[in-house]
């Protein structure tokens, strides 16, 4: 897992969701642990795609559930982008 | 139920500063921001004006808005939480967290069903429409051209091929908020979201009227008991990345056109005229309160509000009735609603776009109902014309020349239309009564009235 990335992830969610980045484990569910309703998804996502310039349409991100989740999901984007 | 209503805090950001106390210092000198807009934009050469007021950099930290909050707003709702949040504290309310991990907050000392949100806006969120449009039509086309030229390798036409690619910008993405962040009303649910208030919340659209129409019907809903406090105000913003808000003003002939000289190009009642200077936007909030209301608070008011009337002219979508004969009623109306008469006005805010035909009827207006009786400027002279927001910033600009008894020049004005008693420089005076009018496009016509405060 890029390092980078987790930090990034970590802090964009903290910062959506008004949290502390300590609170946030990598385990975590958005929905059950974070509470996070569906619009506070979609706003993570929106951020995440400013924060690493890629497009994160909703049915590519639909079946994230964890943090950790996502961090491999914006790792895989960011390899396929470097590869191609 | 007739209860006084007075302006207890105001709230503005605009291209001559963010912040009342800013804003009026530039006002007060008599200062302009004006610059050309960018070259970059497609169609440049076929404007006909090529000259606006920005704004500055919009510092969101200052305007109280976090991140989650910029992806789901408009610019234009920004502003107007801005101008909000300073009429707020301006005010003296104090306020409390409305919960953990929530951003919003509850305002002390006032209950929250007892106040309302009046605001104006002309386009709302304009911008993300084309922001969004602009993708909706653009994104696939350009990624099937990009894969097309990289596929064959310079292919014959590459150069138009990759000028037309450098063509199709769009942001980055079809924004799933758009339709809540498009709408007019979202800049008064905004505020209402952000301050916890469940009074009647209404949205003003009537373009360039929008800002005096929402502050004239919060002061009815005050004074009618309606509710105790209204944060009332209008906003705008126009600056959407190709340039297609100021075309579509340019192309209807309405912007100033001999901008040789950017400084002295924006001219109201100026013989030399030619259109008005666009702005890129703004947002003034103003908080009126019941007296007694805020009396009980120990509130510091700046103004009262004493009138409001609103006319329709029933002529044309974009040009004045001759005559103004609407216009003139209203004023009398206006008046007539604070059981005045023209003589006791002192000072009138006006209108005052820079466009020929506004300028012209609006000035014969004001010598048939007041004569040389009164003094006369255009903050459009400063600030170019804010549109939805123009209306709640020269509604502050009235309070504030009441308030402090000298108001801001009519800018590069030398020969003017009419021989009014236009401000030349910036003289104490000692206005008690003040009338600010706008006229919109569509025919709307709104003035309110206000008084110096003081003890009836």
């Amino acid at each position: 897992m890029n390092v980078s990335v987790q930090q990034r992830v970590l802090k964009v969610i903290a910062e959506i969701l008004n949290r502390k980045e300590s609170e946030i484990r990598l385990d975590a569910s958005l929905r059950d642990d974070l509470q996070a309703s569906s619009l506070d998804q979609m706003t993570i996502f929106v951020a995440l795609e400013d924060e690493f310039q890629r497009n994160m349409p909703p049915e590519e991100v639909t079946g994230l559930i964890t943090v950790k989740d996502i961090i491999d999901f914006i790792d895989r984007k960011l390899q396929e982008t470097t590869s191609t | 139920m007739s209860r006084r209503v007075v302006i207890t805090g105001a709230g503005v950001v605009s291209s001559l500063g963010m912040g009342v106390d800013e804003f009026w210092s530039q006002c007060l000198k008599g200062n302009t921001a004006v610059a050309g807009v960018p070259e970059g934009w497609p169609h440049y050469p076929q404007l006909h004006s090529r000259i606006w007021s920005p704004l500055p950099e919009i510092d969101h930290e200052l305007l109280g808005v976090a991140r989650a909050e910029r992806l789901q707003l408009d610019p234009v709702a920004m502003l107007a939480l801005g101008a909000a949040r300073e009429a707020i504290g301006r005010a003296g309310f104090a306020l409390a967290s409305a919960g953990e991990r929530s951003r919003n907050f509850i305002m002390s000392g006032v209950d929250s069903e007892r106040v309302g949100v009046f605001f104006g806006t002309g386009l709302g969120g304009a911008i993300t429409f084309l922001q969004n449009h602009t993708h909706h039509l653009l994104h696939e086309p350009r990624a099937n051209l990009i894969a097309y030229v990289k596929k064959h390798d310079d292919p014959a036409g590459s150069e138009v091929l990759q000028s037309v690619i450098a063509q199709m910008v769009h942001g980055i993405r079809f924004n799933p908020f758009e339709v809540s962040m498009v709408m007019p009303n979202a800049p008064a649910a905004a505020i209402g979201i952000k301050y916890n208030l469940t009074g009647p919340n209404q949205t003003c659209c009537l373009a360039c009227a929008s800002g005096t129409v929402a502050v004239g019907n919060a002061f009815r809903a005050v004074r009618d008991g309606r509710v105790d406090v209204a944060v009332s105000g209008g906003c705008e913003y126009f600056a959407d990345e190709h340039g297609h808000i100021f075309r579509s003003f340019d192309v209807s002939g309405t912007l100033v056109r001999e901008f040789a000289d950017p400084q002295t190009a924006n001219r109201p009642f100026d013989e030399k005229r030619s259109g008005f200077l666009f702005s890129q936007g703004g947002a003034a909030a103003l908080i009126l309160e019941d007296l007694e209301h805020a009396q009980r608070r120990g509130a510091t008011i700046m103004a009262e509000l004493i009138g409001f009337a609103e006319t329709f002219d029933a002529h044309s979508m974009m040009s004045l009735a001759p005559g103004g004969k609407q216009i003139e009623r209203m004023i009398r109306s206006a008046l007539n609603d604070a059981n005045l008469s023209p003589d006791d006005v002192d000072y009138l805010n006006a209108h005052g776009t820079g466009t020929k035909n506004n300028d012209q009827t609006e000035a014969e207006v004001i010598q048939r109902v007041f004569g040389k009786s009164v003094r006369v400027n255009s903050t459009k002279s400063l600030l170019g014309h804010t549109i939805g927001a123009s209306g709640a910033i020269e509604a502050l600009v009235t309070a504030l020349t009441l308030r402090d008894g000298k108001t801001h020049i009519s800018r590069n004005l030398e020969n003017p239309v009419l021989d009014l008693n236009f401000v030349r420089s910036v003289e104490p005076f000692e206005p008690r009564v003040a009338l600010s009018q706008s006229f919109a496009f569509g025919g709307h016509n709104a003035a309110i009235v206000l008084r110096k405060y003081g003890p009836e």
